[in-house]
């Protein structure tokens, strides 16, 4: 039975193929894209204007505060609504993109703030513009704290990736609920659909786990 | 849809609303439960010094942290049949929630012991305590107060985590919103309002975090 | 100047919104395209083929409608509970599924008129205490519907001392439920239970004689989409005339012939 069902299985591969490249290109657009916003974000963040601030940080709390499966319910079904046609892998991006936007900026603030002020102040002293100073002096060292929880950033994404086949997209796991139903074995289908899922997550998650070490061992040296 | 958002529909489905919030609260509470006492077995098995409990637990925690929960739950809800296992959805449900978020307080638990210093478990040893007794009276309550605030950081998770038990018919706070979308087609109304009340839930937790973190005195606690 | 550019503007609008009346059939054409909301998983009227490919019923006569429209075709899938909002929300011209035309339904988007009758039935696990429509009218029954289905108005009314479990997805998920013992009943179209119970070794289910009600099958469109209207429903009649309808039907409904090639 496990055998026959073993080639059933089989027979779904070019499916599962194509559900897995799914999730791989949805995470890697999300990834790239929810990266630099959420650096854009974070720079504005910690910026001195307090209205920018705080609609920033009022936008952040909302996406952080709510379900991932709600906004993109909400993107999907209501943004049209205000004019903007959306097809499910658009609507999967934007939202993808939104959330981990939100989660970096986080993540880029502590970064920023970690960064001694006398080091702010000594890069003032120099005549730097707020820009070099963010980009000289500021952000190479926040990147030290910044880097470890980022790639466990992308862990989290790939693995949110997966909410978006509530709106249909065929990702990983849409497959995997596809094929349940014409193969009745959900351990078999859902042990493969998260071995999938382990290949692609597990050296992200040894790699923010080897960069925590090594961050953490050079934390708290400041060359002046 | 936007031009005619309907607020008389949304105070008709209201008890609707109301009974989908009840059920998210116990369902999470219940979970969080769970998740603890998932998360205490695999800290201790992880901080064994032998390799028979350190490795399974290991192994489970990579696995669960490095899929995504809804395959889980997709897992359990289509396998356990399987093995004969007939439950209820809800209870699936909060067996998917338990065993997720169980290995990331494990994680937790784990940092928090492992940041009380090493002088501290020196002077419990010099002074000749056992070791259930330096875990007792040393170590437990200082990890304690530092993993107060992380561990309500999961609890935010676990009640947004929680809304994927819609997927699989539980009758809680989304799936009350989809109801208004598949029963009057009033997306708008249905989504905006539930994620309103996750909001709510969301600063209950957040300001329950902020008062432990200063009853529990730790200064400028952040979750 | 101000008022010369808002008159301008104003043309320009005027002219907009003019084009924007031409027509969904115009707009069709010229996009060559035509965007159709159809059931994820919904045997034998839209279905996932082993090979991954879409078809089903509906799904080949909405390919029929395409090209004999002269475009390509688009298929957005959808759970059961998703359609309607997908076409009214615009991602779709049209919806082609195994959906009854009710009033509610009505209200909101256009039906064409119907190509197939079916109905409402309640079906169980074979071999279980459950052996006809009755049984399953006991308290605390566990009865299986679809969100936002037929079923699961006729389910609350035929059986109102039941517990009621709506599952979002598609047909399947219910027989699924029903088979592995989640549910004791399941209330679903005859024609979905039927073919999506091929899934499953034979005489799994019991498929009750007696139907709740009895259920035309229409495909729908927006209401600003009038001229699209009357040209499904001339597809509709030309179809059946000619005999293409009753040979989809056959093939689909019908009968199983349809597993054999997918």
């Amino acid at each position: 039975m496990i055998w026959q069902q073993l080639q059933s299985i089989a027979g779904s591969y070019p499916l599962a193929l194509r559900g897995l490249g799914m999730t791989v290109v949805l995470s890697l657009i999300s990834l790239v894209l929810g990266t630099l916003l959420g650096f854009g974000l974070g720079i504005l963040r910690t910026g001195g204007n307090r209205l920018i601030s705080g609609a920033i940080g009022a936008w952040v709390d909302l996406i952080r505060g709510t379900p991932f499966l709600v906004q993109i319910f909400l993107i999907f079904f209501i943004l049209p609504e205000l004019g903007i046609e959306l097809d499910a892998f658009t609507a999967g991006i934007i939202a993808l993109t939104n959330l981990a936007a939100c989660f970096i900026c986080e993540i880029v603030v502590a970064g920023i703030r970690s960064v001694p002020t006398g080091q702010v102040e000594a890069a003032l002293a120099s005549g730097l513009s707020r820009w070099q100073r963010m980009r000289q002096v500021v952000l190479p060292q926040a990147m030290r704290i910044v880097l470890p929880p980022l790639v466990g950033q992308y862990v989290l994404l790939i693995k949110d990736s997966s909410v978006v086949s509530a709106i249909g997209l065929t990702d990983l796991t849409r497959v995997g609920w596809l094929v349940v139903q014409r193969v009745p074995n959900g351990l078999l289908v859902f042990f493969l659909v998260g071995l999938g899922y382990f290949i692609v997550c597990y050296p992200l998650i040894m790699l923010a786990r080897r960069l925590e070490q090594r961050m953490g061992a050079a934390h708290g040296e400041v060359q002046l | 849809m936007l031009e005619n958002f309907s607020f008389r529909t949304i105070v008709e489905y209201l008890p609707l609303f109301g009974q989908g919030l009840v059920t998210t609260v116990w369902l999470s509470a219940l979970s969080f439960a769970g998740a603890l006492a998932v998360g205490i077995v695999l800290a201790a098995m992880n901080l064994q010094r032998g390799r028979l409990f350190r490795v399974p637990a290991k192994a489970y925690i990579d696995a669960v942290r490095a899929t995504p929960l809804l395959a889980q739950l997709y897992f359990l809800y289509f396998g356990l049949p399987r093995l004969g296992l007939i439950l209820p959805e809800f209870v699936v449900g909060i067996l998917a929630l338990s065993l997720n978020s169980g290995a990331y307080v494990a994680e937790i638990i784990r940092a928090g012991i492992l940041s009380i210093p090493r002088g501290q478990v020196e002077a419990g040893v010099a002074s000749g305590m056992t070791y259930v007794q330096r875990m007792r009276l040393v170590i437990l309550p200082q990890a304690f107060k530092v993993t107060i605030p992380p561990l309500l950081g999961q609890a935010i998770v676990l009640v947004k985590d929680s809304a994927l038990l819609s997927l699989i018919s539980v009758a809680e706070l989304t799936r009350a919103g989809q109801l208004l979308a598949s029963d009057r087609f009033m997306p708008a109304e249905g989504f905006i309002t539930i994620a309103a009340f996750y909001l709510l839930l969301y600063y209950g937790l957040k300001g329950l975090a902020a008062l432990s973190g200063r009853w529990l005195g730790l200064a400028g606690a952040r979750t | 100047m101000k008022i010369a550019k808002l008159f301008i503007a104003g043309l320009a609008l005027a002219g907009l919104t003019a084009a924007a009346s031409a027509g969904t059939l115009d707009e069709i054409t010229k996009r060559g395209e035509l965007r159709v909301a159809v059931q994820t998983q919904g045997p034998p009227f839209s279905l996932v083929g082993a090979a991954g490919e879409r078809t089903g019923s509906s799904v080949e006569l909405a390919e029929l409608m395409a090209k004999e429209m002269g475009v390509k075709i688009t298929f957005l899938d959808f759970d059961w509970d998703g359609l309607i909002p997908a076409l009214l929300s615009g991602k779709a011209d049209l919806l082609v599924a195994d959906m009854t035309p009710t009033l509610a339904r009505g209200m909101k988007v256009a039906f064409t008129r119907p190509y197939m009758y079916t109905g409402s039935t309640v079906f169980t696990k074979a071999g279980t205490a459950f052996k006809s429509t009755e049984d399953c009218k006991a308290k605390g029954t566990k009865i299986a519907v679809l969100l936002g289905a037929t079923g699961e108005k006729e389910a609350k009314a035929a059986f109102p001392d039941a517990d009621i479990k709506s599952y979002k997805g598609g047909g399947p998920l219910l027989l699924d439920a029903v088979n592995n013992g989640q549910a004791d009943c399941g209330v679903n179209d005859v024609s979905a239970v039927k073919g999506q119970s091929t899934a499953y070794p034979a005489g799994s289910f019991t498929i009750m004689p007696d139907m709740l009600s009895k259920e035309p099958l229409a495909f729908a469109t927006r209401y600003d989409e009038q001229d699209l209207l009357t040209w499904m429903n001339l597809f509709l009649d030309q179809v059946s005339l000619d005999g293409r309808l009753q040979k989809n039907l056959d093939y689909w409904v019908n009968s199983d012939d349809w597993k054999k090639d997918h």
